[in-house]
């Protein structure tokens, strides 16, 4: 057992430390929420020749060839900072190209994802908000040498500026709701496809996606027909440790922001952070972040070594999602008014940490897995 | 981050268990827990009997060194604590084994080493500890208890409180100011006596529940070798922080808790209420796994902790946090079990207690670990103090 992190990943920190330190101050963050794009393409590009979107890529098809363990050390460092726009999107959409995608599929796009040169999403909820197969209504129907699909998707992240879309749809009514899913992958230029930005909390543009008789070529599909639930599944994992990971980074600015402020701002003649009301609280938040920290690190192992962890996944993305809100919150709590005005940064964490449980599964979606993988009849 | 074991760690991790699980069939009733052992005879005697067992596989002196009996490296320590953690086992002593032997190791003559490592090593010397005061609790520092030397001996006189099991440990180890002239800190010193030397007197103090883990002991010019020091004369807090620093992971205690989880969720697989198992209740499942989600964070952060010490490293920040954190988890384990046990859950061991009694029991049993060995709002100020960085209290 050695819980370190390896040499490659402590230079990869580093270097991403500085690199987001640098090329995307708050100033620019602020600056892209209030835009129409929401992210940078010119950030992107950087973000591009540094290969993180191509990070877990192997190198016969562009990529870095790093692992799994080595991306969630990278978006700790992206939380850490705020990165805003479409880099976990696109990665999280690649997990099942990567997977189950064909010889052919992959030739296609991984190479240029590793190039930045295509922006993927993954449009999965419905009206119904859910994480599970049955909120799973648009329909795909076969015709010809296509799939036509018709309906609506929501919170589809970053779908207003997306090359290629995951769309998440039914093909077959089967007798559970996991049967007769199918996933394509969706050229958002194709004809009939809308979108319209949805107003959130986090500013972080999710967007609902309307299809209106989207004509989608077979070749597109990934994996097979009818049985697309457990890359779904698949996907939702991963994702869920990897949103754990940058909401790890997003606790430890909290922390820090808000040890360092309690040092400096004076009240009664001395720093609150000589009050105990002050201190037990940050002994609170920096242990939600500790164990928050080791959680993600055992589950990115596991998921690097190919062990089962669907339930530690879970745990981890049902613990973070807590620790982050509540962090964050006290972060506000702690800073005292000054936090609450958008000026100030922490208000960043605070919407995000909101907009980090929701994604890939909020607490109690988590919880419910780990309930059945803890053996609850 | 690798947290895979090696091929001879899976090994001995089997071996670990099969022992300990072989032992908990021995278990006799009156045993049901860590804290039973200093409650009831026969309780005791298992706890012997598990020591000699142990002993006689050489699992009492995991990760010492060779020349003073040692096997093993650190991490079988934390393997062996895992095992016994999750079977319930006792047999190593919390005073003796985890907390005395690693700080002889480390801070203890030649001459002490030799003369109180074996019987440890054995399982024949059981050890009590010696350290609150009824004016000096959180605030350690402050205690008054006076050993003054005389020749070649001290002489020890006052009296010391919250003693977990004085009244069975053979030998004791306290702090005592020696030198009451100089500054906090600076005026005490580690000390290591028979607890059958003349002078001594212990009370047992009653528990909430009617029973009595815990001892005040009184000395009453009690005179013990001057020999018997570890560290140096007068600088024994030093030696006190060392020994707080070892064995906190605390994986022994989040072991027996995962236990405890899967216990009740096969009790609520089993029992039925409404007309259907507990377990399909959406409330309840949603706090098991909520209360999971927190077993597994505490055990991510005891592997750290033991991480760090194979390693010879300590982090104070994590040891404190990790002991927080798994036994306020205790509290709220406590709570939600006798919750879903609905009127079952005030019942003792009986024939009417679920689980027997388990739950009860631990209603009142987590304050053991929230209180004793720092109480958690001092070890949230020894973050903030010497963790975070922040003003210290006067």
């Amino acid at each position: 057992m050695d819980l370190r992190l390896t040499e490659t990943q402590e230079i990869l920190k580093k270097m991403a430390r500085d690199f987001l330190t640098t090329e995307c101050p708050k100033t620019l963050l602020r600056k892209l929420e209030q835009s129409e794009e929401g992210y940078s393409p010119e950030l992107w590009k950087k973000v591009a020749e540094l290969g993180w979107m191509g990070l877990i890529i192997p190198e016969e098809y562009g990529g870095m060839g790093y692992s799994f363990q080595d991306l969630v050390v990278l978006l700790e460092e992206v939380g850490r900072n705020i990165l805003p726009g479409p880099l976990i999107a696109t990665i999280t959409s690649t997990f099942p190209i990567l997977e189950v995608g064909t010889e052919e599929q992959k030739k296609e796009f991984l190479p240029k994802i590793a190039q930045g040169q295509l922006i993927l999403s993954t449009a999965l909820l419905e009206d119904e908000g859910v994480f599970d197969a049955s909120g799973i209504a648009i329909k795909a129907t076969p015709k010809g040498d296509n799939f036509v699909i018709s309906g609506k998707k929501l919170f589809v992240e970053m779908a207003h500026v997306a090359d290629y879309l995951l769309c998440v749809t039914r093909t077959k009514d089967g007798a559970s709701p996991e049967e007769g899913i199918t996933v394509f992958i969706v050229d958002s230029k194709t004809p009939g496809i809308t979108w319209e930005v949805i107003p959130t909390i986090a500013a972080d543009k999710l967007c609902e996606v309307r299809f209106k008789d989207v004509n989608v070529p077979k070749k597109n599909i990934l994996g097979k027909v009818d049985q697309g639930w457990p890359i779904v599944e698949m996907m939702l994992r991963k994702g869920a440790i990897a949103k754990s990971a940058e909401s790890l980074g997003a606790i430890e600015t909290c922390v820090e922001m808000t040890v360092a402020y309690s040092k400096e701002r004076v009240q009664y003649d001395r720093p609150i952070g000589a009050f105990q009301a002050v201190q037990h609280k940050l002994a609170d938040m920096w242990t939600a972040m500790e164990t928050s920290r080791y959680l993600v690190y055992e589950t990115a192992w596991m998921e690097s070594e190919g062990l089962p962890c669907a339930k530690e996944a879970s745990i981890s993305k049902a613990y973070i999602n807590e620790a982050y809100k509540d962090t964050a919150k006290w972060a506000v709590r702690l800073h005292g008014a000054i936090a609450t005005s958008s000026d100030h940064d922490i208000p960043f964490y605070y919407r995000r940490s909101k907009a980090a449980d929701i994604a890939f599964g909020n607490t109690d979606f988590h919880r419910e897995i780990v309930a059945q993988k803890m053996g609850l009849a | 981050m690798d947290l895979a074991l090696t091929d001879e760690q899976k090994a001995r991790k089997q071996e670990f268990d099969a022992v300990c699980k072989e032992l908990e069939k021995k278990k006799p009733p009156s045993y049901l827990g860590f804290e039973t052992i200093y409650e009831n005879d026969e309780a005791w005697e298992y706890n012997l009997y598990c020591a000699k067992e142990f002993a006689k596989k050489g699992w009492l002196a995991l990760g010492w060194p060779p020349e003073y009996g040692g096997k093993g490296d650190m991490m079988d320590k934390v393997l062996f604590a895992e095992a016994r953690g999750y079977y319930d086992v006792p047999g190593v002593d919390i005073f003796g084994v985890q907390m005395l032997a690693p700080t002889l190791l480390q801070a203890a003559s030649e001459e002490i080493k030799r003369e109180f490592l074996p019987p440890i090593a054995r399982g024949e010397v059981m050890w009590c500890e010696l350290w609150s005061e009824p004016n000096a609790g959180s605030d350690l520092a402050s205690l008054s208890t006076t050993a003054i030397k005389k020749g070649d001996e001290y002489v020890i006189n006052g009296q010391k409180t919250w003693n977990t099991g004085a009244h069975k440990g053979d030998w004791g180890f306290g702090v005592y100011k020696t030198d009451p002239a100089a500054r906090k800190h600076h005026n005490m010193t580690f000390i290591l006596f028979d607890m059958k030397t003349p002078g001594i007197t212990i009370r047992r103090i009653p528990y909430l529940d009617g029973n009595a883990p815990y001892c005040e002991v009184y000395f009453d010019d009690v005179h013990v070798p001057a020999k018997n020091i570890v560290g140096q004369e007068h600088e024994g807090w030093a030696v006190v922080n060392l020994l707080a620093g070892f064995e906190r992971s605390g994986i022994d205690i989040i072991m027996t808790m995962i236990r405890g989880l899967e216990d009740l969720v096969k009790f609520c697989n089993e029992t039925k209420r409404h007309g259907q198992p507990l377990a399909k209740d959406p409330l309840i499942r949603n706090r098991l796994a909520q209360t999971a989600c927190e077993l597994e964070a505490a055990r991510a952060l005891a592997y750290r902790v033991a991480d760090l010490q194979n390693r010879n490293e300590m982090s104070l920040m994590d040891a404190a946090a990790g002991k927080i954190f798994y036994s306020e988890l205790g509290e709220r384990l406590a709570f939600l079990a006798t919750d879903i046990l609905g009127p079952y859950g005030q019942v003792k061991t009986s024939r009417w207690a679920p689980l027997d009694g388990a739950w009860e029991r631990m209603y009142h049993e987590h304050f053991i670990t929230s209180v004793s060995m720092g109480t958690n709002e001092i070890q949230r100020n020894i973050m903030a103090w010497y963790g975070l960085g922040l003003t210290r209290m006067k």
